[in-house]
């Protein structure tokens, strides 16, 4: 059977395997780091970059979105980058804990009088204890000492002077990854700036930056349509695993994470058998790896290994619902319990995913054009290191409800369990999977995130591996993991419908009208917002109103409404 | 310092083994590097000027068996006839997902899908593109596809049905994003509500539109006598040409050449035009007259504002709104040169409601400080390093340097200028501190900026008691509140 796979995957395959390779030379440096190269000259730059093994999941409550502030504070230099006096830095940043804890004394009183329901607002500058107040303004003199002493973003101005570019960092549940583009000379100098970051970094302007992470908050999560139920639905779904705290960290913590914190962190996590560095670009091997060993090699190995996480999510026992109203329209959001990275049935449901995915995959059809429940429709597979969650949802069509769309995918889930997938649909699924196996490679630096993310989430090879693993995928397959993973206890379901009465959508004049009335209200409405002259509105107004009592009974409503937009226009236009 | 330096690095040295780490330097300055010469590709060396009409510009790339085609056709919104806003783009839309004579629109997308092929097609406020990425060896049958989907679409009824109902109702969602308001508020107030580019589709412009306006559109403006071509890949160069020349050859219908683009723009008046809504992170632009990219300043625009704000973090505005004062997690400017009109001088950032007022006084401050003070030496230097050795990103791929010939070729770029690309590192390097405040002062005028906010209007006002600024104070001209728009009508909401 399994021979017989094989040889019907070479006849169909559009590629032969060996084409799809990315050739990425491994090495270990004696201290514990992980280097992965590969050699391109198609233009004279580098992609280069290191991802560390630590995300939101590593983190303890009280103290979340530690790894993502982090990542923010590796960008503030180190003793010789980013100040002019490196000694007095230090004793700043010393001095600044010092009060720093002093003040962190005085908000556990704030929050005592919080849940005493003495106050309401712990943020509230009304609300601060005098002794605070205090410490704020010791605090603030300290900044600004510090400040006059600093080289703004040296760390940055070093970079982008040596013409590099994309300078960028990011933190998830499973991995911190930072990346740059170099020139193709300036290899040294990547070497260099990295290594001087992990050998001794300096977490400067540490207070400043958890204010830019609470305005990343409310810019990702807070002000738009639905990043606050997204975060909270998530926290539903997950029951024990670390999975459930928003990778920015729950609020009350941030504010929580002391330098102190920091520190430990870093020394925990950051330590060089957890961080693999990637470079892909204009070089040669051999003299990468002696550059980067000499540079590197300086870090000293970890003494203990980081630990892992252990937390293993419950089976679910319950199907799961959330309601919100949102300002959005109406739509369906559901998360099943998958698999984890590299899963062997992580294949099939990756399958499963373009199955139901694109305008010609399942959902589409069946929902939008079939049923006509959706207007739009998604499916994604999310394989992360310690845990998976397949997530499927769609926007429902006016008139039609979430549940209406939630019904249809069910509907869909079914069919994948009770009928094999036709040869041919499979077949073009994997075609789509063969070809991606060549776009993959259309630059360095898709090529190096790849790579990088693979590597974050547990294992590099996959870039290489994911192909073949994919082709092998039969019917037989693909039915076995809809049967085993799509089920009610294991999933979690979210309805959005709109928030009523938010920044007006539906004028509430036309609610007794006919869906084909409607649009004729509206186009008028438009048209007479470009009217001026009062004089013709006038004249149009007293002609409906002579004609209305002949009016057939089921438009009386309608020339009604068409009356006061024409009567609210008048008075509009007349206004002093 | 120095002994600190040498005691941590002798300790890495023990631990590492290594004895080279001796010869680390404490500062990358004192780093040397190779020398790295770059030259860039040459348009002539590409460009074809086809029999059948375009231009194409023809980049083989044997790397990757696949091949990159790219349409771009002379046409756009402005096109759109005043009561059917939405035609160029439903037009676009349509064109490769709505079906051709021969093939339904969902036999077309199943053979796209099994061949694994991404065909596209869209057009945008002045210009339109088809394009089909697909493997090398369905090539003949992705030509004839596309033959087929710019000679014959078949704009299918349900299709045009369907992307109508998907237009109405994300059309519903126009007031749900802070970010969607600003943006479209800022359009208004940059060029005025009566500019083409300003008129939004509406459920009754939509609703108007019928099958036969597609094709009727399609007629007029898509023929080879509006095209410029890009084209990247698994090919060999001469075969690839007359390819081409089938493909555009013997068009059935002789098609319009467009009228001039329209350039009637007018910016509204000096002062704070504030929307608001109930979010508790403010979205501030502030806007300037801007220029064409054609302006023989515009590499000293862009070094001045690569310095003030366009630069990331060695950006001034960065640097304080962000770095020093925790305002706002993204912060900057853009002073992006028009091809057509001038585009605006913008300046923007998101911060919570309370601290709008202060972070705008800030952005103000900076726009004031780079006319009345010369830039420093360095802050000169790293703008222009950055933009000169970076320089070579443009070209990185094979598919790049065609795409990016043949926009020139279309905007007449490459008619005015062949030589843009060779001479685009001299000019950069040319620019001194003198010419970087000489434009900042004639261009960045903050007293008449048009500022616009939009978030919660009394947190707004009520500002910062640390660092009080009032609304009133930032501009000379008045605060004029700005309604929502009606969703499905654009009429101002009460």
């Amino acid at each position: 059977m399994n021979s017989l796979r094989l040889v019907a995957g070479a006849l169909l395959a559009l590629v032969p395997a060996s084409a799809q390779q990315i050739p990425v030379v491994e090495k270990h440096l004696p201290n514990g780091f992980k280097l992965l190269m590969v050699e391109r000259h198609e233009e004279p730059r580098i992609a280069g970059g290191w991802v560390v093994k630590v995300g939101s999941a590593n983190e303890q409550l009280g103290t979340t979105g530690i790894a993502h502030l982090f990542e923010h504070m590796m960008f503030k230099g180190t003793p010789t980058l980013g100040t002019r006096d490196a000694k007095r830095d230090l004793e700043l940043i010393a001095e600044q804990e010092r009060v720093r804890d002093l003040m962190r004394q005085e908000e556990a009183s704030l929050r005592l009088a919080y849940r005493h329901g003495e106050i309401s607002d712990l943020t509230s500058p009304g609300n601060l204890t005098p002794r605070y107040r205090e410490l704020e303004t010791e605090f603030r003199k300290l900044i600004d000492e510090q400040r006059a002493l600093l080289v703004k973003n040296e760390f940055d101005r070093v970079y982008t002077t040596a013409g590099a570019s994309g300078m960028n960092a990011f933190t998830s549940e499973d991995m911190t990854g930072y990346f740059i583009n170099v020139p193709a000379n300036k290899l040294e100098l990547w070497c260099w700036m990295e290594s001087e970051r992990l050998l001794r970094p300096v977490f400067r302007e540490f207070y400043a930056e958890r204010d830019v992470v609470y305005e990343e908050r409310r810019m990702r999560v807070e002000s738009t349509p639905i990043g606050k139920f997204a975060e909270e639905f998530n926290a539903v779904f997950w029951d024990a695993h670390p999975y459930m705290w928003p990778v920015l960290g729950w609020p009350s913590d941030i504010p929580n994470i002391s330098k102190k914190d920091a520190d430990a962190f870093y020394a925990l996590y950051y330590q060089p058998q957890n961080i693999t560095i990637v470079l892909v670009g204009d070089f040669k091997p051999d003299d990468a790896e002696a550059m980067v060993q000499r540079y590197f090699g300086r870090i000293p190995a970890g003494t203990r290994p980081p630990p892992e996480v252990t937390t293993r999510e419950p089976e679910q026992a319950a199907e799961k619902r959330m309601y919100a109203e949102a300002e959005t329209n109406p739509q369906v959001d559901i998360l099943w319990k998958t698999v984890a990275f590299q899963h062997r049935d992580s294949y099939p449901l990756d399958v499963l995913q373009l199955l139901l995915s694109g305008r010609t995959g399942r959902l589409y059809k069946g929902l939008v054009l079939g049923k006509e429940v959706a207007t739009e429709t998604y499916a994604q597979q999310d394989s992360r290191k310690w845990a998976g969650l397949f997530n499927i949802g769609g926007e429902a069509k006016d008139g039609k409800t979430p549940e209406d769309v939630e019904q249809g995918i069910y509907a869909e889930l079914e069919r994948l369990k009770n009928e094999l997938v036709p040869a041919e649909e499979l077949q073009k699924v994997k075609n789509q999977f063969a070809a991606f196996e060549y776009r993959k490679l259309s630059a360095n630096f898709p090529i190096f995130m790849q790579i990088l993310q693979n590597e974050g989430s547990g294992d590099w090879r996959e870039v290489n591996e994911a192909g073949a693993k994919l082709a092998a995928v039969t019917a037989e397959d693909v039915q076995r993991v809809a049967r085993r993973y799509f089920t009610p206890e294991a999933r979690a379901v979210a309805i959005y419908t709109r928030k009523p009465g938010a920044a007006a959508s539906e004028d509430p004049d036309l609610a007794g009208l006919s869906a084909e009335q409607r649009p004729v209200v509206r186009r008028i409405v438009e048209s007479l917002a470009g009217e001026k002259d009062v004089a013709r509105l006038k004249q149009a107004l007293s002609q409906m109103e002579a004609q209305s009592a002949n009016a057939d009974p089921k438009r009386q409503q309608l020339q009604k409404i068409i009356q006061k937009k024409v009567a609210a226009r008048i008075a509009e236009l007349e206004k002093p | 310092m120095r002994s600190l330096f040498i005691t941590i690095t002798a300790a890495a040295l023990l631990v590492s083994g290594s004895l080279s780490a001796a010869e680390i330097p404490d500062r990358p300055e004192k780093l040397t590097f190779p020398p790295l010469t770059y030259e860039p590709p040459r348009p002539v060396d590409f460009r074809v000027p086809l029999k059948s009409g375009p231009v194409a510009y023809v980049v083989p790339d044997r790397t990757l068996p696949l091949v990159t085609i790219s349409i771009l056709i002379r046409c756009g919104n402005y096109l759109d006839p005043a009561d059917k806003t939405g035609l160029a783009e439903f037009t676009g839309y349509l064109l490769a997902r709505g079906g051709t004579t021969s093939r339904t629109a969902e036999e077309l997308e199943e053979r796209l899908a099994f061949l694994a092929a991404n065909l596209v097609s869209s057009i945008g406020d002045d210009s339109g593109s088809v394009s089909l990425n697909l493997l090398s060896k369905d090539l003949p049958e992705g030509l004839k596809i596309l033959r087929e989907v710019l000679t014959e679409p078949r704009f299918q009824q349900n299709k045009l049905d369907l992307f109508r109902q998907q237009s109405i109702q994300g059309m519903k969602q126009r007031n749900d994003d802070s970010t969607a308001i600003e943006a479209r508020e800022r359009e208004f107030l940059a060029y005025g509500t009566n500019f083409w580019a300003c008129r939004y589709t509406t459920e009754a412009s939509v609703t108007a539109i019928t099958a036969g306006d597609l094709h009727a559109f399609h007629h007029r403006w898509i023929h080879p006598g509006s095209f410029v071509v890009a084209v990247s890949g698994d090919f060999e160069r001469t075969a690839m040409i007359a390819q081409l020349e089938d493909l555009f050859g013997n068009w059935p219908f002789p098609g319009e050449k467009p009228p001039a683009i329209p350039t009637n723009i007018v910016m509204a008046p000096p002062g704070i035009y504030i929307v608001n809504k109930d979010v508790n992170q403010g979205r501030v632009g502030v806007l300037l007259p801007g220029v064409l990219r054609s302006n023989p300043d515009f590499p000293a625009i862009e070094v001045m504002n690569d310095i003030l704000g366009g630069g990331g973090f060695t950006s001034r505005i960065m640097n304080r709104v962000r770095s020093d004062e925790g305002l706002a997690y993204g912060a900057g400017s853009r002073f992006p040169g028009g091809v057509y009109y001038p585009r605006p001088f913008q300046a923007g950032f998101a911060s919570k409601s309370r601290t709008v007022t202060y972070a705008t006084q800030i952005v103000l401050e900076e726009m004031g400080r780079i006319t009345a003070t010369p830039v420093s030496d360095e802050e000169l230097t790293t703008a222009k390093r950055s933009s000169i050795d970076t320089f070579p990103e443009n070209f990185n791929t094979k598919a790049k340097v065609a795409s990016l010939f043949a926009r020139d070729e279309f905007t007449g770029r490459f008619a005015e200028d062949p030589n843009y690309w060779q001479q685009w590192r001299p000019k950069i390097e040319a620019v001194s501190v003198a010419d970087v405040q000489r434009v900042a002062k004639e261009h960045l005028h903050p007293d008449r900026a048009v500022i616009l906010m939009v978030g919660q209007r009394a947190e707004i006002e009520q500002g910062d008691p640390t660092h009080p600024v009032s609304l009133g104070k930032l501009s000379s001209g008045p605060v004029v509140p700005l309604p929502l728009r009606d969703p499905l009508t654009m009429a101002p909401l009460p």
